[in-house]
This record gives C-alpha cells, sequence and structure tokens, in this order.
C-alpha cells in the first residue's frame, strides 16, 4: 500500500507536460535507435546525457527521458530482426529464428503485432513486480556495511566475467580498467594526485560523457567503418493479419517470459540477451509439439522478446534500490545520476522519491506510448532502415562531439573522447567487452569508498571485509563466479 | 602463432599497465590519511587485477583478429576527429562541424555531392537546435557563427 501512495506521488511528477513529453521524446528516439543495427541504447543515451546535464534538465526529468530511450530500444531491435534477419539490439538476435522466417512467409505484419504486443507485456507486468520489489529490496541493503558493500560490488564486478560470452579474464581486466580510470585525478580522502601524469586537465578526473561517448558512439562508428554495409529488408507482407485467437495463443508464453526476464532482470551482470534465449529455449521444450519453432511459430516470436523487455525493466531494480547497475545501459543511467550527484541506492526511495518514483511511474505511461507507437507506425520506422551511413553517421559524430563540448569547453576533452573511441574499436575487435568498463568506472570511487570506510571502522584489519553473514554470502558468490568460467572451460 | 599475436600484445600491454600503475601508487606520500590504508592501497590491488589478467591473457592467447575489410576510411576519420577537436574553437563550430562532416560521410562511401549535401544540411542544423533552440554555446569562430 505504502508502494502504491508512493507511486501516484510518483504519477504526479510524470504527468507534468514537461515530462511527458521527454518521455514521449525518450520513446520514439528509443525505438528508432533500436531499429538501427549498429548503435544501441547506450550510444544513445551517451549521447542524450551531456545535453540533460548542459541544459539543466533536473535529475527526475532526465532519467524519464533516458530511460525511455532504454526501453524504448526493446521495441525497436525486433523490427529489423524480424525484417532484416538481423538483430538491431543484440538483445533481439533469437528473435530472428521465427521472425524473419514469417516475414519470408508474408505474415511479418503479424510477427511485428505479436512481438510488439509481448514487448508491452513484459515491460508493463515488470513495472508492476518493480514497484512492489524496489523498495523491499532497498530495505535489505539499508543495514548494509561498508565492507557488505565492497563485496556487493565486487561481486557485480566478478559476475560480468562469468555471464560474458566471451573470455571471462578480459572481461575482469577490463572491470579492473575502468576501476583504474575513475581513480584519476584528486583522492577525495586526502587531496594527493593520482594518475595525472602532472596533466591540469586531468586533476578534476576523468568526465563520466567522455568516456561513454568515446567508447560507445565514436568507437562503434569506426567498428562500422571497416565493412561496406550492405542490406535488404524484407516488406511487411500481405499475408494474414494477427488473429485474436493467435494472439490468446501466445498468452501464456508471454506470462512465462516476463517471469524468466525478470527474474535474470534482476540479477546483476546477466542481461537481456541471456534473458532472450533462455524464454526462447523453455517456451521451445514447454510448448513447440509440431516442431513448428524455428519455422515462424507466433510464440516463438513473442517470447524472446517479452523477456527481452522484461529483463531491460529488471536490471533497473537493482540499478535503483542497491545502486548496483545490473548491465551496461543501467550503468551509463547510473552515471548519469552521479552526474547529479545523487548515488541510487536504499536511501534514493526516501530521500529523493521524486527521482525513483517519478522513474518508475514515468515507464507505464512511457509503455503505453510504445506500444500506440509501434503499433500503427511500424512501417515508419521500419523505413529507417534504409537512411543510407552517409546521412546519419556524420550527425552522430557532430552531435557527440557537441556534446562532449557543452559538458567541459575544452579541446582537451574532444581529444580524449578521440582516444576512447579508439581504444573502444581496438577492445572490440580483440574481443575485450566494453561494458564491464563502464561498470568499473562507475563503480570504481563506490568501492574504494567503501573499502577505506570499512578499514577505518576496524582499524585496518582486513578480516573485517568477512565479517558479517551478507558479505559471506556475497564473497561465496563472488568465488563461484569466478570459478564458474574456468569450469564451464574444463568442460567444453 | 599469428593469430595469437593480438592478444599477446594486448595481455602483455595490460601486464605493463598493471605494473605502472602499482609503481606510480607506491610513490603516493601522504603526511596524513583520515584513515589506515591511505590512498596507496586501492590502485595498488587494482593495478595487481589487471596486470595479472593481462598475465593470464599474454600465457593463453584466444582471439584471432578479424581482419577489416577495409582500414583507410576508419584513419582518415580518426584523423578527421582530432584535427576536429583541435579546430573547433579556431575555426568555430558549423565551419569545423562542416568539414567533419564531409569527411566521415565521403568515408561513408557518399558520392562528392552527397557529401556535401550531408554536411551542408548537418552542420547549421545541428548549430540552429543545439546554440539557437537549446541556447547551448558552441563555439563562433572567424565568421562570427
Amino acid at each position: 500500500m505504502e508502494s502504491l501512495t508512493a507511486l501516484m506521488g510518483g504519477f504526479a511528477i510524470a504527468l507534468t507536460p514537461m515530462n511527458l513529453a521527454l518521455a514521449f521524446i525518450g520513446c520514439i528516439v528509443g525505438t528508432a535507435i533500436g531499429v538501427l543495427p549498429g548503435i544501441g541504447p547506450m550510444n544513445a543515451i551517451a549521447l542524450l546525457l551531456p545535453f540533460c546535464f548542459a541544459l539543466r534538465l533536473p535529475p527526475e526529468s532526465a532519467l524519464i527521458l533516458l530511460a525511455a530511450v532504454y526501453y524504448g530500444s526493446g521495441y525497436g531491435g525486433r523490427i529489423t530482426a524480424i525484417l532484416l534477419n538481423m538483430p538491431g539490439e543484440p538483445s533481439a538476435a533469437i528473435t530472428t529464428l521465427d521472425g524473419h522466417p514469417l516475414a519470408k512467409q508474408g505474415r511479418g505484419a503479424a510477427a511485428l503485432a505479436v512481438s510488439g504486443i509481448g514487448s508491452f507485456v513484459g515491460a508493463t507486468l515488470s513495472v508492476v513486480l518493480m514497484t512492489f520489489l524496489s523498495v523491499p529490496l532497498a530495505r535489505i541493503a539499508v543495514g548494509f556495511s561498508p565492507a557488505d558493500y565492497v563485496a556487493l560490488i565486487v561481486f557485480a564486478l566478478s559476475l560480468l566475467g562469468a555471464v560474458a560470452p566471451g573470455n571471462a579474464v578480459k572481461a575482469w581486466a577490463a572491470g579492473g580498467l575502468g576501476i583504474a580510470l575513475a581513480l584519476v585525478g584528486i583522492d577525495s580522502g586526502t587531496g594527493i594526485e593520482r594518475l595525472t601524469f602532472g596533466s591540469i586537465e586531468l586533476l578534476g578526473g576523468i568526465d563520466f560523457t567522455v568516456l561513454a561517448i568515446g567508447l560507445f558512439a565514436i568507437g562503434e562508428v569506426l567498428l562500422l567503418l571497416e565493412t561496406r554495409m550492405r542490406m535488404s529488408a524484407a516488406a511487411l507482407g500481405h499475408g494474414a493479419r494477427l488473429s485474436l485467437g493467435e494472439l490468446l495463443s501466445c498468452i501464456p508464453a508471454m506470462i512465462r517470459a516476463t517471469g524468466i526476464g525478470f527474474v535474470i532482470g534482476v540479477l546483476p551482470g546477466a542481461g537481456a540477451s541471456v534473458a532472450a534465449a533462455l524464454s526462447y529455449t523453455t517456451e521451445k521444450r514447454i510448448s513447440d509439439r509440431t516442431g513448428s519453432f524455428g519455422k515462424g511459430d507466433l510464440r516463438g516470436v513473442a517470447s524472446p522478446e517479452t523477456a527481452d523487455n522484461a529483463a531491460q525493466i529488471g536490471n533497473l531494480v537493482p540499478m535503483l534500490s542497491l545502486g548496483i547497475p545490473g548491465s551496461g545501459t543501467t550503468a551509463v543511467l547510473l552515471g548519469a545520476l552521479l552526474m547529479y550527484n545523487i548515488t541510487p541506492g536504499p536511501l534514493l526511495f526516501t530521500q529523493r522519491p521524486e527521482v525513483a518514483w517519478g522513474l518508475i511511474a514515468s515507464m507505464y505511461v512511457g509503455n503505453v506510448m510504445l506500444l500506440v507507437l509501434n503499433l500503427p507506425l511500424v512501417g515508419l520506422f521500419a523505413r529507417l532502415l534504409a537512411v543510407p551511413g552517409w546521412v546519419l553517421y556524420p550527425g552522430v559524430i557532430a552531435l557527440s562531439f557537441a556534446g562532449v563540448y557543452a559538458v567541459s569547453n575544452s579541446a582537451f576533452d574532444l581529444l580524449m573522447a578521440v582516444g576512447f573511441g579508439v581504444l573502444g574499436y581496438v577492445f572490440r575487435k580483440l574481443d575485450v567487452p566494453l561494458v564491464p568498463i563502464i561498470l568499473g568506472f562507475v563503480l570504481g570511487r563506490l568501492l574504494e569508498d567503501n573499502f577505506r570506510r570499512a578499514m577505518a571502522l576496524s582499524d585496518g584489519d582486513v578480516l573485517a571485509l568477512f565479517g558479517s553473514i551478507p558479505s559471506l554470502v556475497l564473497w561465496a558468490c563472488t568465488l563461484a563466479a569466478i570459478l564458474w568460467p574456468i569450469l564451464r572451460r574444463k568442460a567444453a | 602463432m599469428r593469430g595469437t599475436l593480438p592478444d599477446r600484445a594486448l595481455g602483455l600491454t595490460l601486464l605493463a599497465l598493471g605494473a605502472g600503475i602499482a609503481w606510480h601508487a607506491q610513490s603516493l606520500e601522504v603526511a596524513f590519511a583520515a584513515d589506515p590504508i591511505g590512498p596507496r592501497a586501492f590502485p595498488t590491488l587494482v593495478a595487481a587485477v589487471i596486470a595479472g589478467c593481462g598475465a593470464f591473457v599474454a600465457a593463453r592467447p584466444t582471439a584471432l583478429w578479424e581482419k577489416a575489410e577495409q582500414v583507410v576510411p576508419g584513419l582518415v576519420t580518426t584523423a578527421a576527429m582530432a584535427a576536429y577537436a583541435l579546430l573547433l574553437v579556431p575555426l568555430g563550430f558549423i565551419l569545423a562541424t562542416f568539414l567533419l562532416c564531409l569527411v566521415i560521410a565521403l568515408a561513408f562511401a557518399a558520392r562528392p555531392w552527397q557529401a556535401v549535401l550531408s554536411a551542408a544540411v548537418t552542420a547549421p542544423g545541428l548549430w540552429l537546435l543545439l546554440d539557437k533552440l537549446l541556447d547551448l554555446p558552441l563555439p563562433r569562430g572567424p565568421l562570427g557563427v
């Protein structure tokens, strides 16, 4: 009940004309960048973030806009997957399995409709779960000591290696690198310069927007430049439209997918791609009696798309309640809040209810907007795929630099963004994941602060880090997360 | 052997980076720290993680560096972006952005007239949007815009 009262307060924030307009813009931008392969929500949020800051949007409005881009992208990725047999977002990869066969049978419109409705069901049910689960989860964490926080952050970072599809060691190295980048600048505890190499520009530390734009906007464009793009989209098709009976037959699949997606999403480290894949294989095992999955079964489209959106919302739960982001995009959102000097975590719901509840309420509204936008206008979004690179990417890069400049007014930061862009490109080529860098960067200072606070409390006794039940549980989980990739490799 | 070279280089770079950070951390001397461990311990721990991971990657290289279909556009774009960082203030936003967009459009295989068109719309368009509409001041060059 308490949550409902707070949610009403959130609606009072979310329904102001400006916040409604921002959510609407975010939904359109989110769907559009979801459609475009190569640019994801992380790129778009990194691009928009400096403008939110430079325009002095209040934090709740900035978060409403940026989050709408995030969950809106979950609606866009499927369009490309179904029409092009190529995921617009990595998490939509599974959707191609049944979505593209349906498009080739002329039932593209039906596949798009069922996946749009699935996205809505998954996202909205997850927002309901989030409404009731966030505060209890935050309440557990209120009692966390600095030592418990150290264990929690180390666990979140180690988990990135365990669930990353590639090399776990590279993911951990990237996390360490992210932390090291966060340490650049003046140490808040003692006022001493660290890792600045005597540079005045680095005294204040590396700006989050510079890192995010470099890695995710500039690096991505550099990667696109090395291949010559060619693609051809399937038409929407004139086959039978989605019937009510077909939609109803997909409902059980959507409910199951919401459960799987939300749980996977809440776990830190595991993202929407894992949720979509797990949901699809589970659904196939449960309901594929005639072997129709993979040949164009509507449930095979509904299931991963529902799970994908449910996981995206689930990812926001640990970010808001614990201050620990579960994915790269939520890490960027966390970085946005940190730029506003707001530390997400257990106290957010009591100290800054307008931010936490304003966001949650706006997601109810935003998902309705997305459903309305996506059902009739799907053809319009699909047409984005015909926009050539030479129209799109000069603008992306120019906007990136304008954003960096708007925040810092410094040529040095522009150069640094180019440097991070090259680094992002090289790391992608080397199969080093970039998400841990962002996660390490936003959690690095927090980790050190809590570490030093814990040591101050225990007078330098390292054993104090293992002194409570929550910390012991979390360290055990960390050990499992570190050993798991090693065992997995042995088994393979 | 050749295929694992990039990974070995990555591992050794990380190892050197970790060693460098650790060495730098040891030089941090403070007369008084509010906490018992000071500014040194944490960077040293992080450096150890980076170096350890680097050593592992160097010892067991895996990845294959996928050969790029084309490298020239990427190199040209990088150079143009670095030049943009230095020329933005002297040239002003519109002129500098026009040149940058021109190069990037050409790198994305636009024909010359397409690139000029794309840059001529993007640069003033962004300036109108950001400087005029959203009131974010951008550098004005010799042209006054």
